[in-house]
C-alpha cells in the first residue's frame, strides 16, 4: 500500500532537511540555489555541467603527453635489475688502440723544430706539429713571454666577463682587427670551441646552415650544437653549392608563410682535413646572390695565406668586410693559444654574451695573449714577415715537388702552396696490395711513420679522427705540417724518405 | 641510427626542453602565483567597481571578461621564451604547454582552469542573470576552458602561431 511508503519518505525528507539546514553556512547556499534558479532551467543545466566539469578536471590523474616516457611494472623493475652485469670499468683495448697508444711518440723537454724523443733519446725533425712559421722557438717573441710571465703571472683567474679580461687581451684583439682590417675581434681561449660557439651564438633553431661536408670535426659539432637545419655540398663543389642553395629557395618559396630565418655558408679557408683551399670568390658570388652569411673558418690559414699572411682574403684580394665572420686560430701559426672571430662591431660585441666558450670558459694566460700579440707585429713587418711566409712556401714546395713524382704510391690531397699536406694511398694501389680495410690502411700507414722515425729521423704523424662521430669520415692520412725554419736541405731530404716508404710499403704486398 | 638522424629525433627535442628548469613557467607552481592570481581578479573588480557610472553587473562582466581575455592572451596566444638559454627549443611553444613540461592534469593547470570557473559562476549569480551578460561571460570563459584541455595540446586552430616545420 502507498501510505507507509509515502510516509516513511516524508519522514526521511524531513529528517535529511532538519539535518541540511542544522550545517552551518546551509542559508547561504539555499539562499544562492533559489537565487539561481530564476526560472531558466537550461541555465541551470549549463552551470550543472560547468560545476561536474569542474569537479571532473579535479579529480583526473595527471599524465605526460611525451611518447618516450616509458612506464615500467615494479615486476619489470625488479627483473631488470636482476639480470643487470656491471660493465668493467676501463674497456680493453682493441688491437689497433692499443697500437695507438704504443706508437704514440712522447717529447722530452720543450717543443721545437727538432725535438728529443723519450724513448729513444734522439732528435727527429718535426714534420707532425703546426709550428708552420717557426714562432715556438723565435727568440724574440720568448724573451718577451718571459717579461710578461714576470708581469703578469701564470694564469687569468677567470672567465673574460668575469675580472679575467687583462689589458694584453684587448690589445691582441686591437692587433687581430688591425692586421686582417676588420672592424672588431674577440677572442677565445680554446681553439677547438671556438667555430663551435661562434656557429651557435648566431644560428639556432629553425635556420638554415649550408656546410662543406670536408669541414673538420669542430664546425660538424658547431652545426650539431646549434641545432639549425644543416644541408651539407660536396667538397669545394661550387656547382653542389648552387644547387642546394637554389633548391632552399624553392622549397621556402612555396610554404605559405614564410619564416624570418637566417641562413650561413659555412666553410674552411684551408681544410684541415684535405690541405686545399676554398674557392673563396665564388663563395662571395653565391652569397650576395642568395642572401646568405658567411662564416669562414681560417683557423689554418690565417697568417699562411696571401702574401702578409692575412688569410683567404687576401689570396683572393675580397675586402675582409665582406665576409660577415672570419674565425681563426692563434694556435696554429701564431704559436699562441686559442682562437678568435673577427668581424663588424655588432657581431663581435654579440658574442660577448652569447659565444658559450667566452661566458663559460677562463680567459687565456697574459703570456699567450702577449706570445700571439708579438707573432702578429713580426708578421706585419715586411722584412721578417714576408720572409717568413716566402720560406714557408718554398719548402712546402720543395716537399710537394717530391711527393706528387709518385702517384702510383702516394695521393697528395692538398693545393699547391698549402703548409698542410695528407699523404694518402691511392686506391688502386691499396686494392692492389691487398687491402681492404679501414684498420689495415692505419696500421700500413703507422709502419711508414714509425719507418722514418727510426731510419731518417722524422717525426711525422697520422691524421687521427673520432670514427663514431664524424659525420663524414676522411680517409686514413699521413698529415704532414711543413715549418718555416726548418733547412731547405732537410725537407727536401724528408720528402724523399718518405717517398721511398710509401713506394716500399705499397710495392711490398704485392 | 646514424649520429645524424639521431639529432633530429623528437628525444633529442624533449631533452633540450627538459635539460634545465624553464624558469619562464616554473613560477606559475609557487602558491605565491596562485594568491596573487586571486588578488589580482579582486583588484580588477574593484577598479570596475570605482569606475563612476558603472553599474555592479557591469563591473562584474567587465571583470570576467578582462580576466579571461588577459589570462587567455598570457597563456595561450603569446609563444617561447623572453630569454634564450636552449637555442630555441620553446619558440613555438605557449606558456600554457610549457608549464610543468607538458604533463597535464597538474595541480597548477587544475588551479588555473578552476579560476575561470569559479569568476563565471560568480558574476552570473551578482548579474542576476541577465541573459546578455550571461551569454558574454560564458562564451569568454568557454574559449578559455578549451584551450586548456588537454587534447588542445599543441594543437593549433586557423594558423594561429602556427610553426613553420622544415626539414
Amino acid at each position: 500500500m502507498d501510505n507507509p511508503i509515502l510516509a516513511a519518505v516524508n519522514q526521511t525528507l524531513q529528517a535529511s532537511s532538519r539535518a541540511i539546514e542544522a550545517i552551518p553556512g546551509s542559508d547561504i547556499v539555499i539562499n544562492y540555489i533559489k537565487n539561481s534558479y530564476q526560472n531558466d532551467p537550461f541555465r541551470v543545466v549549463l552551470e550543472l555541467g560547468l560545476a561536474v566539469f569542474a569537479v571532473k578536471y579535479m579529480l583526473s590523474k595527471k599524465y605526460r603527453i611525451d611518447p618516450s616516457h616509458i612506464k615500467l611494472t615494479e615486476k619489470e623493475i625488479d627483473e631488470l635489475v636482476a639480470e643487470w652485469q656491471p660493465e668493467p670499468l676501463v674497456q680493453p683495448l682493441s688491437d689497433i688502440q692499443r697500437m695507438e697508444l704504443e706508437k704514440t711518440q712522447v717529447i722530452a723537454g720543450h717543443q721545437g723544430p727538432k725535438p728529443k724523443m723519450l724513448s729513444s733519446g734522439k732528435n727527429l725533425l718535426n714534420l707532425a706539429s703546426t709550428n708552420f712559421l717557426g714562432y715556438i722557438n723565435n727568440e724574440d717573441i720568448k724573451e718577451k713571454a718571459i717579461e710578461t710571465l714576470r708581469n703578469y703571472g701564470v694564469g687569468s683567474c677567470g672567465p673574460p666577463g668575469f675580472y679575467g679580461t687583462l689589458d694584453v687581451h684587448i690589445n691582441l684583439e686591437k692587433d687581430i682587427a688591425r692586421f686582417l682590417g676588420t672592424e672588431k675581434a674577440i677572442i677565445y681561449s680554446q681553439n677547438f670551441s671556438t667555430i663551435s660557439s661562434v656557429i651557435a651564438a648566431f644560428s639556432k633553431r629553425g635556420d638554415i646552415i649550408v656546410a662543406d661536408d670536408g669541414c673538420n670535426f669542430a664546425i660538424q659539432k658547431g652545426t650539431q650544437i646549434s641545432r639549425s637545419n644543416i644541408k651539407w655540398f660536396k667538397h669545394n663543389d661550387m656547382a653542389d653549392l648552387e644547387r642546394v642553395l637554389e633548391s632552399i629557395k624553392k622549397e621556402t618559396a612555396t610554404s605559405k608563410k614564410r619564416p624570418l630565418t637566417r641562413r650561413f655558408i659555412v666553410t674552411e679557408g684551408l681544410f684541415q682535413n684535405f690541405g686545399d683551399i676554398a674557392p673563396l670568390d665564388k663563395i662571395m658570388e653565391l652569397k650576395e646572390k642568395y642572401k646568405y652569411r658567411v662564416i669562414l673558418d681560417e683557423s689554418n690559414s690565417f697568417g699562411l695565406l696571401g702574401k702578409n699572411g692575412r688569410g683567404l682574403t687576401e689570396v683572393f684580394n675580397i675586402s675582409p668586410k665582406r665576409v660577415d665572420m672570419i674565425i681563426g686560430s692563434m694556435a696554429t701559426a701564431l704559436s699562441g693559444t686559442g682562437g678568435f672571430c673577427a668581424g663588424s662591431k655588432e657581431v663581435v660585441e654579440h658574442q660577448r654574451l652569447s659565444g658559450q666558450a667566452f661566458v663559460f670558459s677562463a680567459a687565456m694566460p697574459a703570456m699567450l695573449a702577449v706570445c700571439a700579440s708579438e707573432a702578429i707585429k713580426i708578421l706585419e713587418t715586411p722584412e721578417k714577415g714576408n720572409k717568413l711566409l716566402k720560406d714557408m712556401n718554398d719548402n712546402a714546395a720543395a716537399f710537394r715537388n717530391v711527393v706528387v713524382s709518385a702517384p702510383q704510391a702516394i695521393e697528395v690531397s692538398s693545393d699547391v702552396g698549402s703548409p698542410i699536406l695528407h699523404l694518402r694511398f691511392p686506391k688502386n694501389a691499396l686494392s692492389a696490395a691487398g687491402i681492404t680495410t679501414r684498420d689495415e690502411e692505419k696500421y700500413l700507414l703507422q709502419e711508414i711513420v714509425d719507418e722514418v722515425a727510426v731510419k731518417d729521423g722524422l717525426l711525422i704523424t697520422r691524421a687521427k679522427y673520432v670514427e663514431s662521430q664524424e659525420m663524414f669520415l676522411p680517409r686514413p692520412s699521413i698529415r704532414i705540417s711543413i715549418c718555416a725554419t726548418h733547412a731547405r736541405k732537410d725537407v727536401e731530404k724528408a720528402a724523399q724518405a718518405i717517398k721511398a716508404s710509401f713506394v716500399k710499403a705499397v710495392s711490398k704486398r704485392k | 641510427m646514424t649520429l645524424a638522424s639521431m639529432y633530429k629525433t623528437d628525444y633529442v627535442q624533449t631533452c633540450d626542453q627538459h635539460c634545465q628548469t624553464n624558469l619562464n613557467s616554473s613560477w606559475f607552481n609557487d602558491k605565491g602565483a596562485w594568491m596573487t592570481n586571486v588578488i589580482i581578479v579582486c583588484l580588477i573588480k574593484f577598479f570596475f567597481g570605482i569606475v563612476p557610472g558603472m553599474s555592479p553587473e557591469l563591473a562584474w562582466t567587465m571583470t570576467t571578461l578582462t580576466y579571461n581575455v588577459g589570462s587567455y592572451i598570457m597563456l595561450h596566444a603569446v609563444t617561447g621564451v623572453p630569454f634564450e638559454f636552449t637555442q630555441g627549443a620553446y619558440d613555438g611553444i605557449t606558456l600554457w604547454e610549457q608549464i610543468d613540461g607538458g604533463v597535464q592534469f597538474t595541480a597548477t593547470r587544475k588551479y588555473l582552469t578552476t579560476v575561470p570557473i569559479v569568476l563565471f559562476l560568480l558574476s552570473t549569480h551578482y548579474t542576476h542573470y541577465a541573459p546578455f551578460a550571461f551569454s558574454i561571460n560564458l562564451v569568454v570563459t568557454i574559449i578559455n576552458l578549451i584551450a586548456k584541455l588537454p587534447v588542445m595540446h599543441q594543437v593549433r586552430l586557423f594558423d594561429i602561431n602556427q610553426k613553420v616545420e622544415s626539414n
